[in-house]
């Protein structure tokens, strides 16, 4: 095979099976909406996919939906209608559009989505609780909520294997087996733990395979955008968790992306600054926010939102399927722990991630809806300015609320940002 | 002699600026943005070459800034006003290190290097409140033309508390005031304490170092200047040319291509106001 | 130690009410202050609900952090855009050092607040620590993990006091909270009673005492007003009997208590939950710690941040409305409390199926005008009394 036909055959082959698996999950849910099957309504930080599998639940994650439907521009309806039903404009989008995905029986941009048979959050985001309890109310379904004991404070999180973390993962596995008491009074099948082990197999291939792709893009030029296609590899990530499918993508996606790395092929932007993203993509203007940045050949070569938004997978956590229950208990404390020390402390692994990923510069882009990621930002980057002689951005938006959204305006930073970043790297010439 | 120039297109006024190689501000224009961006851009340019009695063809090289900037499309270049009211206060006032930008609609903390180079910048532009278009409020509730506002505000003695975070109703406030029997002069001290408050602020997320330079169109306003001076613990820098900050800014921007030797044969053709 | 609020002492009702109410309304936080002076130490902790005792058991003043009506002049600075006011103020307190203290516990009970540990860490030279308290507390798990939770605080609490925190320690704690959660009864039950005796910022007052004062203080306070309280002449008035909900976390202004008292009677609330969570004795036992523990759980009031399949937040509402013998609900939202809105939703429909009226209204913590919401309430009121 030739050098040309290698890069063609290889190259663009994640983005394109990312967008085919997500046809094919939202083919599948419509079909169990319309066979009136229930399914697990699960979220990004904790999915439980691995269990949830065994049982044969069709999986939704709301977060997605919601995303989606951002992305294809027809949010500002579905927040409406959530907020002509006494939701108010100051929470959480993501759970206006799901009330409105409801109301609507399931009709949404991507196909029909199936009434929940059960719900699984963690105590990761509140709003997931409070989001469960919506379901309760609609369908009087079950609802299950694990909490995951996070750090006790900054640097704090106990190391694996000692009192304080056994306390906890002990804490998590016991709260493992009444999930699958639920699981089988839902499901009406038995819990079969040969099948876990599979299901957590494939897993473990994902998270391999997720925290050698991130690492590779240490590489210059780097090998995807962190916010433009890590948005597509994170769906996967979470829509196909524990499934044969998503370990196969991921290994498929180191390959392409370790031939990228070793032919020196980057993105499609002239890579000129390298970037971290720091917060939740703006979905409403998805692909123009991301153009904002490119258009200067900003590249983003990491993002925390990788991090916590596939749940700590990208911790690249190997279970041990021969104590698979110990083992899953282990996996999801520490997955769903780092997810939130990357919101909540992140100083240290920010500066990190500037070292290890050579970067120019931090976009900090809190958004009016999530307060988990939002709330502590401005003071993060404060603490990350102190430790890092590198330029940040923080700018405004949403992830979900077209009218808090100003493209002008944010444009105005974006290019004063880009500004900054050639004077310095101007000076920095002229005094070489 | 080569000369650049400056465009600086705000919400509310045009102003403009032609520099020489020396950096001296030669002419100068000031003019109300209005509907026509494109055409009070052209209008302000023709001006502030008139005031300094500069041909166009001389003119080598120009910036266009401000909201409206995409919209100078005589100039050869855009630069944000951000980068340009760091650069134009630094010029101006050399020991500048932070920056607090009052204008019609949106207020900017910038905080800037030495070399003028920007470390971090805030800007105030989801709501007005902060911003000169709260003055404007006040005055439309007080039936008081905008000139008057801080000599009046200077006469007074206790500043009312203006609780309102919104310009909307801001109006209804002070009339409140009006109503409870409170002195037109406290109650204006109170617009500018409020006023004052929201963009220090601001300024207190970039970081506030002195020296802090004050540009933007509110700078005529004394008692604005007074009440910030008094709650910074620290004198402002105002200077001639404050309103023309972003403009003179933009001209350096143009200034530094010129002398880059990347100044273009000829400038794009003007639409002659016709659009 | 010296009493920090000796200024009630042989003092009629009147002063008594007048002192407490300049107190809870002092932004200084004088008896703080006082504690420290002596040589005390303070442990801060945010809403809604901490295990004081375990604080007190170690010889610490256990300060509630809610926020006060001040300009969050510096703290504003490290938080962003579409925040509650209470996140703000709160570290306000502390970087303007109004309130200084050795130890800060949080706990996540909204995605505001649990961002609070993070932030205040990086902002203060003192420990802030995240106690996680359960929202699995129907896991037959969560009893035992609570108890490991309450014996990591335990241990904080020693470091921070300098000197170990026994079991008996706990349970002469467990007997000053109780006698004291015990008092905080009477008043409610004198507000469902008769509450013209006990207008609610009065009552509102006596229970707040309790986030600022050592609890032994309190109490003496408690049991020395209570029977003045009830045995006071108060005309009785004809006014609506009305449930306030929505004060778990950010707290209306006195001044708004004060205009809602003139319309109706407020005969219940959920105004500072947290002081009154546990809603029976804590068995004083052999393992203070594990009953403590299991109070929490089984033995608790509710909230919009507490999640428990026991307690359906439309079902608990009801509830309270009819133990309460009140005819309309108050419900109130803090300005961009993300659970407090979400709340809203759930209680109205609840009342709107049940047929019962209610009045919704948001507020912050440092408005000070109240004309609009007044005039609106008393419009609600009016149309109820003339039904």
């Amino acid at each position: 095979m030739t050098q040309a036909i290698q890069d063609a055959s290889l190259v663009g082959r994640g983005n394109e099976a990312g967008a085919r698996l997500f046809r094919e999950w939202f083919q599948g849910l419509t079909q169990a909406a319309e066979e009136q099957r229930g399914a697990a309504y699960v979220f990004v930080m904790g999915s439980l996919c691995e269990l949830l599998r065994v049982f044969d639940f069709p999986i939704v994650f709301p977060e997605i939906n919601s995303l989606q439907a951002a992305v294809r521009r027809v949010a500002h309806e579905y927040l409406n209608e959530a907020e002509n039903y006494g939701y108010s404009p100051d929470i959480c989008g993501y759970v206006k559009a799901d009330v409105a995905t409801q109301l609507r029986g399931g009709q949404h941009p991507m196909g029909k989505i199936p009434k929940p048979a059960l719900a699984v959050c963690t105590n990761a985001c509140n709003t997931y609780i409070k989001w469960g309890e919506i379901w309760e109310r609609m369908y009087g379904m079950p609802m299950f909520t694990l909490d995951i004991p996070g750090s006790r404070g900054a640097g704090l999180a106990s190391p694996r294997g000692g009192d304080d973390f056994e306390r906890d993962r002990r804490y998590v596995e016991g709260q493992l087996t009444e999930l699958i008491t639920l699981c089988e009074r839902v499901s009406g099948k038995r819990f079969d733990v040969d099948r876990l082990r599979e299901h957590m197999g494939w897993a473990n291939a994902m998270n391999q395979g997720w925290a050698r792709v991130l690492e590779l893009n240490r590489s210059r030029p780097a090998v995807f955008n962190a916010l433009s296609d890590g948005t597509i590899y994170l769906g996967v990530a979470n829509g196909f968790r524990g499934a044969p499918e998503g370990a196969a993508f991921f290994t498929d996606l180191v390959e392409e992306m370790s031939h990228k790395a070793f032919r020196g092929i980057g993105t499609a932007t002239t890579e000129k600054w390298r970037l971290l993203f720091v917060g939740v993509p703006c979905y409403p203007i998805f692909r123009r926010f991301s153009e904002l940045f490119s258009d200067w050949g900003g590249v983003f070569v990491n993002s925390t939102y990788l991090w916590f938004a596939s749940g700590g997978a990208n911790l690249g956590f190997t279970y041990d399927l021969t104590r698979p229950l110990e083992s899953l208990a282990e996996g999801v404390l520490l997955g769903v722990r780092d997810a939130m020390d990357s919101m909540f402390f992140q100083t240290n692994a920010l500066a990190g991630m500037i070292d290890d990923f050579s970067a120019d510069g931090v976009v900090y882009h809190p958004i009016k809806s999530c307060r988990t990621v939002s709330t502590g930002l401005a003071d993060s980057r404060r603490a990350l300015m102190a430790v890092r002689d590198v330029p940040s951005l923080f700018v405004e938006s949403d992830m979900m609320d077209k009218r808090v959204v100003s493209e002008a305006q944010m444009k105005n930073r974006i290019d004063a940002f880009f500004e900054g970043l050639a004077a310095r790297r101007h000076q920095a010439g002229a005094t070489a | 002699m080569a000369y650049a120039a400056g465009v600086d297109v705000g919400s509310t006024q045009t102003k403009a600026v032609v520099i020489d190689e020396g950096r001296a501000i030669i002419g100068r224009a000031l003019t109300d943005t209005g509907a026509n961006v494109m055409r009070a851009a052209e209008t302000a340019f023709q001006q502030a070459l008139a005031d300094g009695g500069i041909p166009e063809e001389e003119v080598e090289f120009v910036v266009g800034t401000g909201y409206g900037r995409y919209k100078v499309t005589f100039g050869n270049t855009q630069v944000t006003e951000i980068s340009c009211h760091a650069r134009g206060a630094v010029l101006m006032f050399p020991q500048t290190r932070t920056v607090l930008d009052m204008g019609g609609q949106d207020t900017k903390a910038i905080r800037v290097h030495p070399s003028g180079e920007i470390v971090d910048f805030c800007m105030n532009d989801k709501c007005a409140a902060g911003t000169g278009r709260f003055l404007g409020a006040a005055a439309v509730a007080l039936d008081l033309p905008l000139t008057e506002l801080g000599p009046t505000a200077l006469r007074g003695e206790r500043a009312v508390k203006i609780s309102t975070t919104c310009t909307v109703f801001a109006e209804s406030e002070v009339l409140s005031w009006l109503g409870k029997g409170k002195k037109i002069e406290d109650i204006l001290l109170g617009v500018h304490e409020s006023i004052a408050a929201r963009s220090i602020g601001l300024l207190r997320r970039v970081g506030i170092e002195n020296e802090v330079t004050f540009t933007g169109g509110v700078t005529k306003n004394q008692a604005m200047v007074e009440t910030l001076n008094k709650r910074l613990g620290l004198t402002v820098n105002v200077g001639a040319e404050s309103h023309y900050m972003g403009a003179l800014g933009a001209a350096l921007f143009a200034l530094d291509r010129i002398q880059a030797g990347r100044a273009p044969a000829a400038r794009p053709a003007a639409t002659g106001g016709t659009a | 130690m010296i009493p920090v609020f000796p200024e009630w002492h042989d003092q009629p009702l009147d002063e008594i009410l007048y002192r407490s109410r300049e107190l809870i309304e002092d932004t200084d936080f004088p008896t703080v202050r006082r504690w420290r002076d002596q040589g005390g130490k303070v442990v801060g902790h945010f809403q809604v609900y901490f295990p004081e005792e375990i604080a007190h058991a170690g010889g610490l003043l256990p300060f509630k952090v809610r926020g006060a009506p001040v300009e969050p002049t510096q703290a504003d600075s490290r938080f962003g855009s579409y925040l509650c006011s209470i996140i703000k103020t709160s570290l306000e307190l502390a970087l303007s050092q109004r309130v200084q203290m050795e130890l800060f516990v949080t706990h996540p009970i909204c995605d505001a607040a649990r961002n609070l540990a993070g932030v205040w860490g990086r902002n203060v030279s003192y420990p802030c620590r995240i106690l996680y308290l359960p929202q699995n507390p129907n896991s037959a798990f969560a009893a035992a993990y609570l108890r490991d939770e309450y014996d990591r605080v335990r241990h904080l609490c020693e470091e921070i006091g300098g000197r170990p925190i026994t079991d008996d320690d706990l349970r002469r704690s467990l007997a000053v909270f109780n006698d004291n959660r015990a008092l905080l009864r009477r008043i409610y039950a004198l507000r469902r009673e008769q509450p013209w005796q006990l207008p609610a910022d009065d009552a509102y007052v006596l229970v707040a005492l309790g986030g600022v004062l050592p609890r032994e203080e309190h109490n003496d306070l408690l049991r020395t007003a209570l029977p003045l309280l009830e045995r006071r002449a108060v005309p009785r008035q004809d006014k609506v009997r009305v449930v306030l909900e929505g004060g778990f976390c950010e707290q209306p202004p006195l001044d708004l208590l004060r205009a809602i008292a003139r319309s109706c009677y407020v005969v219940d609330d959920d105004l500072l939950i947290g002081l009154r969570w546990l809603t029976t004795d804590v068995p004083i036992d052999r393992d203070p710690l594990g009953a403590l523990a299991t109070s929490y759980l089984e033995r608790s009031a509710h909230s919009p941040v507490q999640h428990d399949l026991r307690k359906p937040k439309d079902r608990m509402l009801l509830e309270r409305l009819e133990e309460a013998k009140a005819q309309a609900a108050i419900l109130m939202a803090a300005k961009m409390c993300e659970p407090g809105l979400e709340e809203l939703v759930v209680h109205t429909r609840a009342l709107d199926q049940r047929g019962v009226r209610y009045f919704v209204s948001e507020f912050e913590e440092n408005m000070t005008s109240f004309d609009t919401l007044e005039i609106q309430l008393e419009t609600f009121v009016e149309n109820l009394l003339f039904d």
